[in-house]
């Protein structure tokens, strides 16, 4: 009764399973490491016009990233005159606040941030399975503990974080150019927030 | 700078503050942050009309305005338009009452600021201080360099990890009529 009873979890969870659900087809590969080239280059200022719409609100700054090694990137967000609203440090181990105006100071947000940030800048990730749907290579990998699945086309086009087998929060990846992205949506599915980011350098 | 200096410069600006009814100037805006390889600079242009409607329009490398008026901000993001509430923001509040204060003259006598007289060429440069904490946290010191007619030129807003933001006026124009229409969203 016992197995019979774990069997049919194992069930549940495989049927439910994100890749099933999108019907993604899995594959042996020789990828083990799966890289987004979009912030790795420690000689470039990536600037970003953001504009962020939370349920009904939109408001708008500039998105700094900028690589200060390997496995270190420095996420800064600002107001269009100047004024600091954030200004994070992400390492492969660490996150750290060096600012964060006293109003934006929650843990929810910060946490939020920080699970967002660190998909977006990390470099690279360890592939633990590999799957293929219309023209893309998909490969999934973990980030703080949570599933992401990381589309390639001719390029890395999109990440899609789950959480409960279901799509939580969609990357896009446009209008790219020598690893250079002029566009980056983040979009969650849980909460009306989306981040939009181009490039203005 | 000597005491009497200071004070020169002090009824110099205030003269100049009694007699600006409005003003309009391109600005060049350069944001430093240390662990950037450039600056990021961004470009408009300002309008003032006295006694306290402010607009500053950018429009490189993005369009982007923002009004003062009436303790609101009257925003337009390429066209998506909002309004903030200025007590949540203090910076923009902080920097604009400065502004108005500097064109006004009437900033030398806060009680507000640690002020520090030096001379730069034929221009003077102004550092003020904030006393109080809860300011300083997000605001070292404020630098203004104004010319020997006394109008500021440049204003720079130092954070206490020493990464700031410096604007720079030019093409300034004093008393040209400027219309209440421009400050509406």
């Amino acid at each position: 009764m016992r197995y019979l009873l774990i069997s049919w979890c194992f069930l549940i969870v495989s049927c439910g399973s994100f890749s099933k659900r999108q019907q993604l087809t899995e594959q042996n590969t020789s990828t083990e490491i799966i890289i987004n080239p979009y912030f790795s280059d420690a000689s470039q200022d990536y600037v970003y016009k953001a504009s962020i719409q939370v349920y009904n609100n939109n408001f708008g700054g500039l998105l700094i990233v900028k690589k200060i090694e390997d496995g270190n990137h420095r996420v800064v967000f600002t107001t269009e005159m100047g004024a600091k609203l954030f200004d994070f440090t992400i390492t492969e181990t660490d996150f750290k606040v060096n600012y964060i105006l006293d109003e934006l100071d929650k843990k929810l947000l910060i946490n939020l941030l920080k699970t967002d940030f660190k998909a977006l800048v990390q470099e690279q990730s360890v592939v633990s399975k590999s799957f293929t749907k219309d023209n893309y290579q998909i490969h999934q990998t973990s980030i703080l503990g949570k599933k992401h699945f990381y589309y390639v086309s001719e390029q890395l086009d999109q990440i899609i974080r789950t959480g409960y087998r279901k799509e939580k929060v969609h990357f896009f990846f446009t209008d790219i150019s020598n690893n250079i992205v002029k566009n980056v949506s983040i979009a969650h599915s849980n909460i009306k927030l989306t981040i939009n980011l181009k490039s203005i350098l | 700078m000597s005491s009497a200096e200071a004070d020169a410069l002090k009824s110099l600006v205030k003269q100049q503050a009694k007699t600006t009814k409005t003003i309009t100037s391109e600005f060049t805006q350069y944001k430093h942050m240390d662990f950037l390889s450039n600056d990021i600079v961004t470009k408009g242009n300002l309008h003032f009309k006295a006694p306290n409607l402010v607009k500053w329009s950018y429009v490189e490398p993005f369009t982007y305005s923002v009004i003062f008026k009436n303790e609101t901000l009257y925003i337009n993001d390429e066209g998506k338009k909002s309004n903030i509430d200025m007590s949540s923001s203090k910076l923009f509040k902080q920097l604009n009452t400065l502004i108005i204060k500097s064109i006004k003259g009437d900033m030398f006598d806060t009680e507000e600021f640690t002020i520090e007289y030096y001379k730069a060429g034929n221009n003077s440069l102004v550092y003020f201080t904030p006393k109080e904490k809860k300011s300083a946290s997000f605001i070292e010191s404020f630098h203004l360099t104004f010319n020997d007619k006394g109008d500021v030129e440049i204003v720079k807003m130092i954070e206490p990890s020493g990464d700031y933001t410096k604007i720079v006026f030019s093409n300034k124009v004093l008393n040209n009529p400027v219309s209440d229409a421009l400050f509406t969203n």
